[in-house]
């Protein structure tokens, strides 16, 4: 099991590493941790004539507050952000997903910029950036780009970057700037171990109003389509109510009832999965207005 | 757990401690020896050409791109290395049985999805790999026998030749010679019960290193094998050379469960290419191919059918097997195949069983044995007897209770003809029972349930054959020599792929011989310098090297207390051998070291006894007196079983193993942890699994789930020791018990957690969808 | 397909080489410096058993090419030990625990465990249940590696061990 050959190029800067992804075209993929990329080279499930390291770039790493929100570098490893102050306080749905992701020999190598740019339909990463909102830095040749995480997640393994594009970084939106003045978070999966790919999971950010109204609510869910989804229907369905009213099985039967490409195989059928999607959106609902009323 | 420190007494005894392993230091620096890490001069790399489908007709193979590619060396097709097999029979099946077909690669025809079809042969593995996808073969698709339950109606043959698919077919007495006692019987409960595919799933997976000296025409192999001296014997009739022609070397093995016990096809190829080629060749098998083509286990399914008195006496137990040998069984597996119902009347005391057993080819791999590989005998009897228990409305544990066979009972014939004798079935119960404490789980359970959570309590129990003392198996040999330095080597065949063979040898001989454990040293696993042995199988090897090292070390210390007597002028009744020295009883001080001994034997021959031959060696052959050693155990496993997830949480596991007296104790937990934990994979992980089609879906470890620390429970033993085996030391086997035992065991505490749903469980595995879904069918609630 | 020369140091010693940019790290640490302690077991970063310590992280061997390892420092099971041979405080707690069988997965359990309990000296036994779900073994049914991790910690937050005995907690520091 070993991969086919390859160029290799380690470019010092984001600048380097465009012009070479537009010169070398769709023989050509980033690699950053390649904790997902490597396996499908060594299995040969996917051949490059060039790998384009970004290890080099040191712009490309870093966790910084950048007015309210708090920006990324695509190369900044999982394990970086599962251990960074500044993730646990200001993006604690980041935080409490980091650990969810693979084994910590996993999240030592891989990127946060890698797990949203693979955009795997069971990865927890792609989720908490559709909860939250987030925003996805790209260059390219023609500039600097953003890209709202709802539009950044196309298909399976598919995302809006052009062929051309390298991803640099991402913001998430400080927690105190979500709506309503008191916030809760909560990610809750389900995989037949831990480490591995959820079965099905919900990623959930609800803000409160003083009132207790909900002022805010994002509840992204992972496994249960070709990419990472975001529960629109069940979002709207809870905004402007008052928490006390809200039955989380409500929440999570309205996140589930409209997936129509739900996957199914070996760990279970689209059916067992929608419900065990239901499960985990009302777990992680009740978990995050529970944290939001305390807050 | 830790290993206790020796009594520094001249009775010391090692057997029974806790020794620390010899294997450890090199294991854990990262100096061991796996075959991986053999390298020769201008060693070439081998990689296969695989078929991608279940069945096709093979109209062309073109080597011309891939032997173009710059570094590839040579390209075999069927057409280069089919025709040199001489003989390709294995010792332990014989060349008498009409074995079924095992061609080195495909010819004609692919007959499952991963048959090898070419082999490439290049400068590395990579290059091997690059020149494998420039292999071009002309693939005819043709419709495939995917499942093996509907193979004997099937339209499509795996073999031409064998008619209705069907490998062979064995019975005992006809159904009706006994049906007095189903039709006179209270209850009869008959359930077929559904193992998936399973693969042994070494962490080394296979691999060898095979190098033919063209001036001498010797072969030597560096293998990555249960058995080495079947490895040579294997090779040296395959080629059609001398087997002193043939040198087998094996050093570390990373585990091999069965799937390492004889050469497959895999190998037999790179036997067959390394005669053509100018230096060594090593295969190593990805793990892809591992997963896809190293061979299934345990995909069968039965009816058992149990007869009852109204106060649930045992009256009958019958099976009626069948199982799935797929293409390629390795190796015969009718044989093995019909030792599963024969041995499913268990450890209970019943008078009337029969069986029936068909072997069914079909488009996948091909069985291969496994870890205790009639094991679907006890998940069957074990999972209908708690079927049955629930529908008599006896408890589970009490309906054991009254069929279990005592030790008071032995000899003890069943109704297929198993011999069983020195054996305690029920104290394995009692004991195991009181460890968990059986009545306080249930009160638990009972308080659990009215808040809603499903805790569960199973139970198996089964009688196992180890140590088959016959054919191949019927006798193991050592060579025990004290070195000039008075230093010890003992030699024995070994195959040791984790069982720790190297300390057995070790304590078994320094107990032997009196020697300080320090002083001995093991050599095993290279067939120019150790003794013929069948390596590791059939939960052989402790008690088999105990016998081996124990009539060698006789003759050995029969002369070192005739010399040490002679020297010191005592008689030899007085004399003690202890710590490496030999001592006059009642006079410590007058004693004489080993070393002073070995330097008598071999450099003052003149010193010797008269008569005395020089030196200090021997080799001896043990030959067992029975049969085999009959083992037995009692598993209970507690579990949570999440009602919306299906998700089963396990609390508790305990083993109650009447093992006979242990060699090492850490040794035999090992083991049995081992197995325990394989068992747990089965029932709830682990699938081979294909599609309809009969492609193969779990090829990664992303599919192919194992057991990780986080699935596991701590398990706590009881052994059993009032039953010690009939060969000297009174060892049993204890190989392969916690992979037989575990499976039920799960399965059992998972369907009373969910008896209040009415759930029945026949099939495994048990994935947290497939027991949402078995709660969704009762109706999603109590 | 360009070669890449590269410097690795390589249990604290500098290895220069030339080669293919898809040779992994694994197959440079068994090919190329004939450190075969590190073992293969899947290949596709599932099974732990290739796990070395690359600048002081634990990753898989199997998942990271040599030439990103350029200018690194890696610590494989070789390394472990002190240069006398003494075993490390976790290869101890192995030995003593029965803590390997067949001993392939071995390696990789050294090297996570010796990151692990470096970063987390006082673990709860969940904590070392989680730490271990990266690394496959198929022989102990994970009873004597629990045990071991559990004594090692126990052992090692103790103080009572010679930090000196363990080379990699050393190098890892010398590497941040």
């Amino acid at each position: 099991m070993k991969p086919a050959p390859f160029e290799y190029h380690a470019p010092d800067s984001a600048k380097e590493a465009v012009d070479l992804l537009a010169e070398l075209g769709d023989g050509a993929k980033v690699i950053a941790g390649g904790q997902s990329l490597v396996p499908v080279l060594a299995l040969r499930l996917a051949v490059f004539e060039h790998l384009i390291d970004i290890r080099r770039i040191t712009a490309l790493r870093g966790i910084e507050e950048r007015g309210s929100s708090v920006w990324i570098g695509a190369g900044t490893t999982e394990a970086e952000i599962g251990h960074s102050d500044r993730v646990a306080r200001h993006v604690p749905l980041l935080s409490r997903a980091t650990p969810l992701i693979g084994h910590f020999q996993i999240r030592n190598r891989g990127t946060i910029g890698g797990s949203l740019a693979h955009a795997d339909a069971a990865a927890e990463y792609p989720a908490v950036a559709l909860a939250l909102d987030a925003t996805v830095e790209a260059l390219s040749p023609r500039g600097q780009r953003t890209i709202p995480a709802a539009e950044f997640f196309t298909g399976i393994w598919a995302t809006a970057l052009a062929p051309d594009e390298l991803l640099t970084g991402v913001s998430f939106p400080a927690a105190v700037n979500i709506p309503g003045g008191r916030q809760g978070f909560a990610i809750e999966e389900f995989a037949r171990r831990p480490g591995d790919f959820a079965v099905a999971g919900a990623a959930v950010a609800a803000g409160l109003d003083p009132g207790g109204q909900v002022s805010a609510s994002g509840i992204a869910l992972f496994g249960l389509g070709p990419v990472a989804l975001r529960a629109a229907a069940a979002e709207a369905g809870v905004l402007g109510r008052s928490v006390r009213e809200i039955d989380p099985a409500d929440v999570g039967r309205a996140a589930v009832a409209d997936l129509d490409a739900v996957p199914s195989d070996l760990h279970g059928s689209a059916g067992y999965r929608k419900k065990l999607g239901a499960a985990m959106v009302a777990r992680a609902w009740e978990k995050a207005v529970k944290e939001a009323a305390s807050g | 757990m830790s290993a206790a420190p020796l009594p520094d007494t001249a009775a010391a005894r090692y057997a029974g401690s806790r020794v620390r392993r010899v294997e450890d230091a090199r294991l854990l620096t990262g100096a061991g020896t796996f075959v991986d890490d053999v390298t020769r001069p201008g060693m070439l790399h081998a990689s296969f050409v695989r078929s991608p489908h279940p069945r096709a007709r093979i109209a062309r193979v073109d080597t011309a791109a891939a032997l173009a590619l710059p570094g590839v060396h040579a390209v075999f097709t069927a057409d280069d290395l089919n025709g040199d097999v001489v003989e390709a029979w294995y010792t332990g099946t014989g060349s008498m049985v009409p074995d079924t077909p095992r061609p080195p690669l495909a010819a004609g025809e692919a007959r499952f999805a991963g048959d090898i079809v070419a082999l490439v042969v290049a400068g590395s593995r990579y290059l091997a790999e690059d020149a494998a996808e420039l292999v071009d073969v002309g693939y005819e698709p043709l419709p495939a026998v995917a499942d093996y339950a509907a193979a004997r109606t099937a339209e499509a043959l795996v073999h031409e030749g064998y008619a209705a698919n069907l490998a062979g077919e064995l019975a005992g007495a006809p159904a009706e010679t006994i049906a007095d006692a189903y039709t006179s019987a209270a209850h009869v409960v008959s359930e077929t019960i559904w193992e998936q595919a399973q693969g042994a799933v070494p962490l080394e997976t296979r691999g060898l290193v095979a190098e033919w000296s063209r001036g001498s025409r010797e072969l030597t192999v560096w293998a990555g094998t249960q058995a080495p001296h079947e490895v040579r014997m294997f090779a040296a009739r395959l080629l059609g050379i001398p087997e002193h022609s043939v040198r087998v070397i094996t050093r570390d093995v990373g585990g091999g469960f069965g799937q390492k016990v004889v050469p497959m096809r895999e190998d037999i190829c790179v036997l067959l290419a390394a005669r053509k080629l100018p230096a060594a060749v090593k295969w190593i098998e990805d793990r892809r191919e591992n997963l896809m083509a190293a061979g299934t286990a345990r995909h069968e399914h039965g009816t058992a059918r149990l007869a009852f008195g109204a106060d649930g006496t045992l009256r009958a137990a019958s099976l009626d097997h069948v199982q799935d040998v797929g293409a390629y069984p390795t190796p015969w597996p009718v044989g093995t195949g019909a030792a599963t119902p024969m041995i499913f009347p268990g450890p209970y005391r019943v008078s009337a069983g029969t069986f029936t057993h068909a072997s069914v080819f079909s488009n996948t791999p091909g069985r291969v044995a496994y870890r205790g590989p009639w094991a679907f005998e006890t998940l069957a009897r074990e999972v209908t007897l708690d079927i049955a228990a629930r529908r008599m409305g006896i408890d589970p544990a009490e309906l054991r209770r009254r069929n279990l066979l005592r030790r008071d009972e032995m000899p003890y014939s069943s109704p297929t003809g198993m011999p069983y004798d020195h054996m305690d079935p029920l104290e394995t119960l009692e004991q195991a029972l009181a460890v968990l404490d059986y009545d306080a789980f249930r009160a638990e359970q009972a308080a659990a349930r009215s808040r809603g959570r499903y805790l569960g309590v199973g139970i198996s129990c089964y009688a196992e054959p180890t140590t088959p003392a016959f054919g191949v198996y019927a006798t193991e040999g050592a060579t025990i020599r004290i070195e000039p330095s008075g230093k010890v080597n003992v030699y024995v065949a070994g195959g040791s792929t984790g069982n720790s063979l190297e300390t057995t040898a070790v304590q078994l001989a320094a107990d032997a011989l009196g020697a300080d454990i320090a002083d001995v040293h093991t050599i095993q696993g290279d067939t120019a310098v150790t003794p013929f042995g069948a390596g590791t199988g059939g939960s052989r090897s402790g008690s088999m090297i105990a016998g081996a090292v124990g009539v060698t070390a006789a003759e050995l210390r029969d002369k070192l207390t005739k010399l040490a007597a002679h020297k010191l002028e005592a008689s030899e009744a007085d004399i003690e051998l202890a710590r490496s020295r030999a001592a006059v009883k009642g006079d410590p001080e007058a004693g004489v070291s080993f070393a002073e001994l070995a330097d008598i034997a071999y450099f003052q021959p003149y010193a010797l006894p008269p008569g005395m031959s020089p030196g200090l060696e021997a080799s001896a052959r043990y030959a067992a007196t029975g049969m085999g050693l009959w083992a037995c155990a009692t598993h209970v496993c507690t579990c949570e079983v999440d009602s919306m997830t299906g998700k089963v949480t396990l609390l508790r596991y305990v083993v109650g193993e009447d093992c006979g007296h242990m060699i090492n104790p850490a040794v035999v937990e090992g083991q049995i942890a081992g197995g325990v934990v394989q068992g747990i994979g089965g029932a709830l992980l682990e699938e081979l699994a294909y599609d309809a089609d009969g492609n193969p879906v779990a090829t990664t470890f992303m599919d192919y789930l194992l057991p990780t620390a986080t699935e596991v429970p701590l398990i706590e033993y009881a052994h059993v020791e009032t039953a010690p085996g009939p060969e000297p030391g009174g060892y049993k086997g204890v190989g392969e018990g916690g992979a037989i035992g575990a499976p039920p065991a799960v399965v059992n505490a998972v369907a009373d957690a969910l008896a209040p749903f009415g759930v029945t469980i026949t099939r495994l595995p048990l994935s947290p969808a497939v027991v949402a879904g078995l709660i969704d069918e009762a109706g999603g609630s109590q | 397909m360009a070669d890449v020369s590269i410097e690795v140091t390589v249990n604290g010693q500098l290895r220069r080489a030339v080669v293919e940019p898809r040779l992994t790290l694994a197959d440079f640490l068994r090919e190329r410096c004939q450190l075969t302690g590190t073992h293969l077991g899947c290949e596709h970063g599932v099974c732990g058993a290739c796990t070395v310590l690359l600048d002081g992280q634990a990753v898989r061997g199997c998942l990271v090419f040599a030439v990103q390892a350029d200018g690194g420092s890696v610590t494989t099971v070789e390394g472990i030990a002190a240069p006398d041979g003494t075993l490390s405080p976790v290869q101890q707690a192995f030995r003593e625990h029965h803590g390997l069988q067949c001993g392939f997965c071995t390696p990789g359990f050294v090297t996570s465990v010796t990151a692990f309990l470096r970063d987390n000296p006082s673990p709860t036994d969940e904590e070392v249940r989680a730490a271990l779900s990266g690394n496959l073994c198929r022989c102990t049914g994970y009873q004597g590696i629990l045990a071991a991790v559990r004594a090692a910690a126990d052992t090692t937050s103790a103080g009572t061990v010679n930090a000196g005995t363990n080379n990699a907690a050393t190098t890892n520091q010398e590497a941040r």
